[in-house]
């Protein structure tokens, strides 16, 4: 069995026995309410870390998507506020602010060869600036709390059919979708052969600036359509949405198994990823272990992660080289003889 | 007596004076002694913090557990000295070791187990700021005594406030060992090309181990400061100050992908942001502009180091 | 010199090609021209033009001037990678490009996946059948899903072969394709190259290996010095006046020869069963105080290797070393300390600092001398600077200078100062003047010449043939990583190291 599939065993063995250790503590846990809820969060993170995998596979990092939720948050919100516009032109305008971030990054990361990491945050703070700027404010000047009274948009955050919540059903048709993209389709073998080893990739003729670009903006997308069903849910957005989320959405792509170094990983990964991660956060939550807990899990999971990540590829990498050289020696024998 | 070009140094503060006068001009109020010594905070904070994020930055890598570190040492130090009654100065001290050994947490990971360093500081700001929360129990402690501890910041010394002698002698002996030891030669060495450092004798990850550990060293420092200076500690204090160190390092030359790099302009780089800050302020443009503003400066930074929109004459080294 | 070809005969003809790389001359009115279904060989001394020749020929640079006519249209000026791909023109690059992570089948169809006529989706079971076809074709011992990760490097240049034969190729072009090959794996290749001739596949096949352009080739072509030397048929092919045209000289040259007379005196490095698995194997020998013992070898045969685990860059699995007469295990600090330096093979990669001053780069192995307690002394650094600048001739002599602008000559003076303000007792030299020009070349042979004349013993490396010739008291020979000839006390040519190199004894002359 790869690797890979391995990983993901554990991973869901994990979840399994985690459920089982939250259940017995507080058996809250195992209810639909929560479960739904549980399903819920995930896909919230899970939308974004979906758009951030694609990034990652090509060895590139965003760190604007908080920025690009808050964005598209005050975005909605003003146009709901203020205008009348159809619902479904403002999720289209919506997600063409997170598409302009991406082209944006993508544009100084590959014309101008800046580092990936220092542009992207400084993308972040741009957008979590002009976040606070366009929000909606009362007469003197304070933000103000919107409520969303529009049904139609408010209908992204409810709950559906057998009470699984839409914001759910969205990820996981993003998920399956972006997955095939990934696996079936020329430009998903571009993005991971662009991550892998982007001169051989070039020699073959592709494209790796525009496949790059492509990425940052999909992330951007993704970020969006996820600030979409939050504020939907919560029927309402502050300029700060989203910003600080970031390290959830690393922390599910690095749990699904896609590495920094790019041209690894996929969508499922990242969906188990996510899931995960809302697992341990509402599992800290219902057996009322301090929140506080919470960033040191986090931050101790993706490090933990990380380093396994990398022990295990040299344990690989050193036997492969042993095999190699005995099959060297053999060989060398034989021709000798 | 090494004969030096013009230096970074000197072109930066050749760009500050102009750039205080159109300040003073949009705003008459920026060149008084209390504007100034309001934007002195800032600028002092991001100074030592400067000081010690410059050598991983050198190295190629990059420190943004910063702030938590900060935050983090800020809750200890004032758990030594009013929950564990330690004397002031032993506690700053204890403290600022315990800010280097995170340093060198972060170091060993990233040389030795060869993790990507903005991985591995981003992690831990993330689960520093988690054992921030616990240690302080989630709340904003006051902290109203020891009086010394509160005269580190807010005293003045000839006039001008303690931190600047702290920042400026921090700068200056962290430019003298980048400039004038044998390490600040190898840290300059391992970011210019690690592997011809090693066939000359350097030890690469020695190197970063010690530059982590530093960071996280000047980390703490600043965190004190920052204590001293607002009395009141809380986990999220200092948070996001990893982009204006950036920033700071950034104007000041301090190279992307390293191997080049100047405290001395990274506090000059620091004082142009809180002036552009500061300025925005007295010229009542609204809060929300100010990260938009200190973003597009970083874009713009790195473009112009990196040798776009204007061409550079980079013959000569800054060395 | 080169016979007209028949015109319909021809898949590749070029006529009288022109490079030049900033003023300098790199290819000069060489004529080329490869048969259809033919294996031809293009050999040449390092810096004779192979690589720039076969780089114009598939489009990664351009020409100055001549002409190209391949399969029968006339190749433009602006002559592209894409246009020599579609034209049927299929590079095996030295460095693979093969995407890890990806299955075989994936790897040759990259770019060009079969896609499901409704959905656009790859068809992967139509893209593994495919490559199936391919494979089984010419019999690889390969399979579709087999991972280019889990695969040897011999299978992963089979990958390359059906990638670019999935493309139509019309002609294979290989760059030193047996370099990280077995025996077998080689015999293997032989028989595809076979094979694809037999399809009516040209391949153009460059190589430094006597024996196998012996055994393959239905004609050769020998550059030197970006010269057209000769085009040999089959039955003019022979290892030895290949190599006899290869080093050959002009008329009015006379040839590169050098008395050999080795120094004795004190030992000051004895090698004895140096092994590196994969690498090296089994060598000894003996460094005189003084002394400059060559090494040669062909690309691959383990020189650098040697000097890298001499010097302590590498470690290595038996024998053992003796400096100066004590048991030796090296480590790059004890080297320096010890008085020994290094100048790499790559000097751009591993010799410099290059956004570092001269300054700081001939300081870097002197930190012991320079800051003694830690803290730089400048005056000294700025004197070993200044000496270093001053006894290498380095220009401009500006100290503050970057290294990385200074010309290739003037970069590797630095990378010698910087060994010449030590006290010196012995110096490990890789390839001291690749793409270096003339003046600095020779400035160099004087200072390898002058160390040695002080007692300072010279290991050198190095592929340049008359270079080895002119500076050695003492020539080894290594050959795949072992110990094959040495030359001492005789007249050396650099056709002598060259026959050695490749696997001819003296003595046998055919």
């Amino acid at each position: 069995m790869s690797h890979h599939a391995v990983r993901r065993l554990i991973l869901v063995g994990l979840m399994l026995a985690l459920s089982a250790l939250i259940t017995v503590i507080n058996p809250v846990f195992l209810s639909s309410g929560n479960l739904l809820k549980l399903l819920q969060e995930a896909a919230q993170t899970g939308i974004v870390a979906v758009g951030f995998t694609f990034v990652m596979i090509t060895a590139g990092i965003d760190m604007s998507i908080g920025g690009v939720v808050a964005v598209t948050s005050m975005v909605c919100i003003n146009f709901l506020h203020y205008t009348k516009v159809p619902i479904p032109v403002l999720v289209f305008l919506s997600l063409f602010v997170g598409a302009l971030t991406g082209l944006v990054n993508g544009f100084f990361i590959t014309k101008y060869k800046l580092p990936e990491f220092i542009v992207t945050l400084a993308t972040r703070s741009i957008l979590a600036g002009l976040a606070l700027v366009i929000a909606v404010k009362d007469s003197l000047g304070f933000v103000q709390n919107v409520y969303i009274q529009n049904d139609s948009y408010l209908w992204f955050g409810t709950s559906g059919l057998f009470g699984i919540y839409r914001t759910t059903v969205a990820f996981l048709i993003l998920g399956v979708g972006a997955q095939i993209f990934l696996k079936h389709t020329r430009t998903g073998t571009n993005i991971y052969a662009t991550g892998a080893n982007p001169t051989a990739a070039r020699l073959t003729g592709i494209d790796t600036d525009r496949t790059t670009i492509g990425v940052y903006m999909f992330s951007g997308i993704c970020a969006s359509l996820a600030a979409v069903f939050i504020s939907s849910r919560m029927m309402t957005a502050m300029p700060e949405l989203g910003l600080g989320s970031e390290m959830d959405v690393i922390a599910s792509v690095v749990i699904g198994g896609t590495a920094f170094s790019g041209g690894v990983g996929d969508v499922w990964g990242t969906m188990l990823g996510s899931l995960f991660l809302a697992l341990i956060k509402n599992g800290i939550l219902k057996t009322g272990i301090s929140p506080w807990i919470q960033p040191i899990a986090i931050g101790g999971i993706i490090v933990v992660t990380v380093i396994v990540d990398v022990w295990q590829k040299k344990l690989r990498e050193h036997l492969e080289a042993r095999a190699k050289l005995k099959r060297l020696s053999a060989e060398r024998g034989r021709d000798a003889a | 007596m090494n004969k030096k070009p013009i230096a970074t140094e000197l072109r930066l503060a050749v760009v500050l004076v102009p750039l205080m006068a159109v300040l003073s001009v949009l705003s008459p109020r920026f060149l008084t002694l209390d504007n100034l010594t309001n934007v002195v905070w800032s600028v002092c904070l991001i100074g030592i913090l400067s000081s010690g994020a410059i050598y991983p930055r050198i190295t190629g890598g990059i420190d943004l557990s910063l702030g938590s570190t900060a935050a983090l040492s800020g809750i200890v130090v004032d758990l030594f000295m009013n929950r564990m009654g330690i004397p002031w100065i032993p506690s700053i001290l204890m403290t600022v070791v315990i800010g280097a050994l995170v340093g060198l947490f972060n170091g060993f990971i990233v040389a030795k187990i060869k993790i990507p360093a903005f991985v591995v500081t981003m992690a831990a700001k993330t689960y520093l700021y988690g054992i921030a929360l616990v240690v302080s129990q989630g709340a904003m402690l006051a902290i109203l005594e020891p009086r010394p501890f509160i005269l580190i910041s807010t005293g003045r010394f000839l006039g001008l406030p303690n931190p600047i002698y702290i920042m400026v002698a921090l700068a200056v002996t962290s430019q003298f060992v980048l400039r004038r030891t044998a390490f600040g030669r190898q840290v300059m060495a391992v970011g210019s090309n690690e592997v011809a450092a090693r066939l000359s004798g350097v030890d690469p990850d020695r190197v970063r181990l010690i530059s982590y550990t530093i960071s996280g060293g000047t980390s703490a420092v600043g965190g004190v400061i920052l204590a001293s200076l607002t009395q009141q500690v809380f986990a999220a204090a200092a948070s996001g100050i990893e982009l204006d160190v950036m920033t700071a390092l950034v104007i000041g030359g301090t190279s992307a992908v390293g191997g080049r790099g100047s405290v001395l302009g990274a506090l000059i780089g620091a004082i142009m942001v809180a002036f552009i800050i500061n300025g925005l302020n007295l010229m009542n443009i609204p809060a929300p502009f100010h990260p938009i503003v200190t973003g597009s400066v970083i874009i713009l930074a790195l473009l112009l180091n990196e040798g776009y929109l204007v061409p550079k004459r980079r013959t000569l080294s800054r060395a | 010199m080169t016979k007209v070809e028949n015109g319909a005969d021809l898949l590749l003809e070029c006529r009288s090609i022109t490079k030049s790389y900033s003023g300098h001359v790199v290819l000069d009115a060489v004529d080329f021209s490869v048969r259809r279904g033919e294996v031809h060989a293009l050999v040449g001394e390092n810096g004779a033009g192979k690589s720039t020749l076969i780089k114009i020929v598939t489009g990664a640079t351009g020409r100055d001037s001549g002409e190209m006519v391949y399969d029968g249209t006339v190749v433009p000026m602006e002559h592209l990678r894409r246009d020599a791909e579609a034209l049927g023109i299929a590079v095996i690059y030295q460095e693979l490009s093969l995407i890890p992570g990806m299955t075989v089948a994936q790897n040759i169809f990259l770019g060009k996946e079969p896609l499901r006529p409704l959905t656009r989706l790859i068809d992967v079971r139509k893209m593994n059948d495919q490559a199936r076809e391919l494979i089984d074709r010419y019999n690889f011992p390969l399979k579709p899903t087999d991972l280019i990760d889990n695969i040897s490097i011999a299978q992963r240049q089979l990958v390359e072969i059906l990638k670019a034969l999935s493309g139509k190729a019309s002609i294979m072009i290989m760059d030193e394709p047996t370099s990280s090959l077995t025996k077998t794996e080689v015999e293997m290749l032989f028989k595809i190259i076979a094979l694809l001739k037999s399809e009516g596949i040209s391949v153009l096949y460059i190589s430094h290996r006597m024996e196998e352009v012996y055994a393959l080739s239905d004609r050769v072509t020998v550059l030197r010095d970006g010269k057209l030397v000769k085009v040999l048929d089959k039955e003019e092919i022979s290892p030895e006046e290949i190599i006899r045209l290869m080093i050959g000289h002009k008329l009015e040259e006379k040839a590169v020869q050098h008395e050999l007379t080795p120094k004795g005196g004190k030992v000051v490095l004895e090698v004895r069963g140096l092994t590196s698995v994969g690498k090296f194997e089994d060598l000894s020998f003996d460094l005189h105080e003084g002394e400059v013992l060559g090494i040669g070898g062909l690309v691959g045969s383990g020189r650098t290797e040697l000097v890298r685990a001499l010097y302590g860059a590498d470690s290595f699995d038996a024998g053992t070393i003796r400096y100066l007469g004590k048991e030796w295990v090296p480590s790059v600090r004890k080297s320096i300390e010890g008085g020994i330096g290094f100048i790499p093979e790559e000097r751009r990669l591993q010799g410099i600092l290059a956004t570092q001053s001269i300054t700081r780069n001939i300081g870097i192995p002197n930190l012991d001398l320079i800051a003694p307690r830690g803290i730089v002394s400048v005056k000294e650094e700025d004197r070993r600077a200044a000496r270093g600048i001053e006894l290498l001739n380095v220009k401009p002599p500006r100290p503050e200078q970057l290294v990385g602008n200074l010309s290739g000559g003037n970069q590797q003076k630095v990378v010698l100062a910087k060994w010449l303000v030590r006290d010196l007792k012995l110096i490990f030299i890789d390839e001291p003047t690749v793409g270096i020009d003339i003046g600095a070349k020779e400035e160099i042979y004087d200072h390898i010449r002058a160390l040695s004349a002080r007692g300072v013993s010279v290991l050198l490396v190095s592929s340049d043939l008359p270079e080895l010739t002119r500076l050695s008291d003492r020539v080894i020979v290594l050959r795949q990583g072992r110990f094959f000839q040495e030359f001492r006390e005789c007249v050396l040519t650099g056709e002598k190291i060259l026959r050695a190199a490749s696997g001819i004894r003296e003595g046998d002359d055919e």
